[in-house]
């Protein structure tokens, strides 16, 4: 289990985390997600105790990581898979790593295998792509087979193959017990690879609960299309909806569930063509929820449209 | 298990890394062909001018640190080996990788010092010796030549591979320090070549009196059988680099202790 007890880290003068405060069970896999610049990162090098907290702190299983003997065995990384030696070997690789945590070396050759890269162990990393780097990444992670098992953005780069491998990889980890917590920015990658989601925007905790959950809380909308378009808008506004004006006279309603948005139409004499509720999707929860939390806004883009 | 048990695990894991790249390989052949190579060029180019040579400086000629020549040009190569074992670590972003593995910094970072001092030790003193002896074979018969059966002799020539091996020393902590490649060398060759310069512009007093401080002058004193006028002794050049590269070593530690990887 991962504690990330009120943590905070400031650079300088820029806030990267502000008083997190969350934890990450064992069993399921649990998402981390969040915009880029939102922390993520850091969070996850503070819980490896290689950045130090400015406040609060990260425990796993109740220890600091510093405090854990030869931690591979504990706890799995994969932080950036670019980050080895470009001229040494895969192998010579993942064996300095197994040496350092006294995992006996036989073991180099079964994570090589399970990752599907035992075709480039003799290589220097320095060629590999991306996709295979991050296969080695995984190798390291898995080497001292720990129950704790972090993933930084681990399916950039991969190919369509590679994520579906990934994510049946990560629920079959939680499978057995172990905690498995990932980062990433896309939603619809979150959506199908975890179970449990947090949520983070420029360092602050935003939500956090299932896919389900966060769905359900969301505002849904309701698309409308009728014969007086007008009118209809009128009194929609009137009741404090949101309007949004479509193509074809299509109206997209938020604020109001569709029972309400027919009441008002049958209120107000109008026909209705088409009335359909719509449940937001993850990814526009995910829009929504971090909004406001974004490093850079959107003002560019709607100046240049105007 | 004991602590020493994982010192021993983490400093047998920096040593896989320090061979299985080429810069250290590359690095120690260029040490063997710097030092060796160049005083081949030295001692044979004295031998042929030996004879053109006025007497006093015949009186005053060291066949010891002369035929050791090369480890001026080999003490830069020794000093990128000991940068690039760090700062390569920084540039690949490895170094978070490595300290995820070892998360006790200190240890960390005392297992590569072992593994630098056991290695450049062995290298230096076997290109050492060898350039010595091929050295005084070059000059024998034309030029007076040296013995390691002299006390003084073997002691210039076991510190020469000394002095190598604490300036890779000297360069590793400057790569703790600085982080990055380009910039640690640039100070290393400063150190060992601009502060010379700049204490030759200074007044001759000052000049005598510290000149003798610089780290290739300490060099000098170290390889040399009998100390030069206004320079240490060899004991005492010693002991002064050393302090040096512990100093430097002292601050590169504390700040990867307190910096963020």
């Amino acid at each position: 289990m991962i504690k990330i007890d009120h943590l905070t880290k400031r650079y300088n003068d820029t806030l990267a985390i502000d008083d997190l405060d969350f934890e990450v069970k064992p069993g399921v896999v649990t998402g981390f997600l969040g915009p880029n610049g939102s922390g993520k990162s850091t969070t996850m090098r503070i819980i490896l105790g290689l950045d130090h907290p400015s406040k609060g702190r990260a425990t796993i299983n109740g220890k600091n990581y510093a405090d854990i003997k030869d931690p591979l065995r504990e706890v799995g990384a994969l932080l950036d898979a670019k980050a080895v030696h470009p001229g040494r070997t895969a192998r010579n690789h993942l064996k300095a790593l197994a040496v350092s945590n006294q995992i006996k070396t036989s073991r180099v050759d079964e994570v090589l295998e399970f990752t599907g890269i035992s075709s480039v162990a003799n290589k220097r990393v320095g060629g590999f792509s991306l996709g295979m780097s991050q296969r080695l990444g995984i190798a390291g992670a898995l080497l001292g087979d720990p129950g704790v098992l972090l993933f930084d953005e681990p399916v950039n780069g991969l190919d369509p193959e590679g994520i579906r491998w990934i994510r049946e990889f990560f629920r079959s980890l939680a499978g057995e017990g172990r905690t498995v917590f990932v980062s990433s920015h896309l939603m619809s990658e979150m959506a199908v690879s975890a179970d449990q989601i947090i949520v983070i925007g420029r360092g602050k905790f935003i939500t956090q609960g299932s896919v389900d959950d966060l769905t359900k809380t969301a505002q849904g909308t309701v698309l409308v299309r009728s014969s007086q378009p007008d009118q209809l808008r009128d009194a929609l506004l009137a009741k404090l909806a949101q309007v949004r004006v479509g193509n074809d006279g299509i109206f997209t309603v938020s604020g109001l569930t569709s029972d309400e948005v027919g009441e008002v139409a049958f209120a107000s004499g109008i026909t209705l063509f088409e009335l359909t509720p719509q449940r937001a999707s993850l990814e526009e929860v995910f829009m929504d929820l971090t909004a406001d939390s974004l490093e850079y806004a959107h003002h560019d883009r709607d100046a240049a449209h105007e | 298990m004991s602590s020493n048990n994982t010192l021993m695990s983490t400093v047998k894991s920096e040593w896989i890394k320090f061979r299985t790249v080429r810069a250290s390989i590359l690095g120690v052949a260029i040490t063997f062909v710097l030092t060796i190579g160049i005083g081949a060029l030295i001692t044979a180019t004295v031998r042929s001018h030996y004879h053109e040579m006025d007497p006093l400086r015949r009186i005053t000629f060291d066949p010891v640190s002369t035929s050791l020549g090369g480890t001026l040009f080999a003490q830069f190569a020794v000093g990128v080996i000991g940068v690039l074992f760090i700062t390569s670590e920084y540039s690949s972003g490895s170094i978070r990788t490595s300290l995820a593995a070892v998360p006790n910094r200190t240890r960390l970072a005392l297992s590569k010092l072992v593994v630098l001092v056991v290695s450049m030790f062995v290298v230096s003193e076997i290109a050492v010796f060898i350039t010595f002896q091929m050295g005084q074979s070059i000059f024998s018969g034309v030029v007076p030549t040296a013995s390691l059966a002299t006390g003084s002799v073997l002691r210039s020539v076991l510190l020469a591979g000394v002095y190598l091996t604490l300036l890779a020393v000297l360069g590793y902590a400057l790569g703790l320090i600085l982080r990055q490649s380009a910039a640690c060398i640039s100070v290393f060759t400063s150190i060992l070549l601009i502060v010379p310069i700049v204490l030759f512009l200074l007044p001759q007093s000052w000049q005598t009196s510290y000149a003798k401080y610089e780290p290739s002058a300490l060099g000098q004193a170290m390889m040399s059988p009998t100390p030069a006028a206004n320079s240490f002794g060899a004991g005492t050049a010693s002991v002064i680099l050393l302090v040096y590269v512990i100093v430097v070593l002292g601050v590169g530690m504390t700040l990867l202790q307190r910096r963020d990887a």
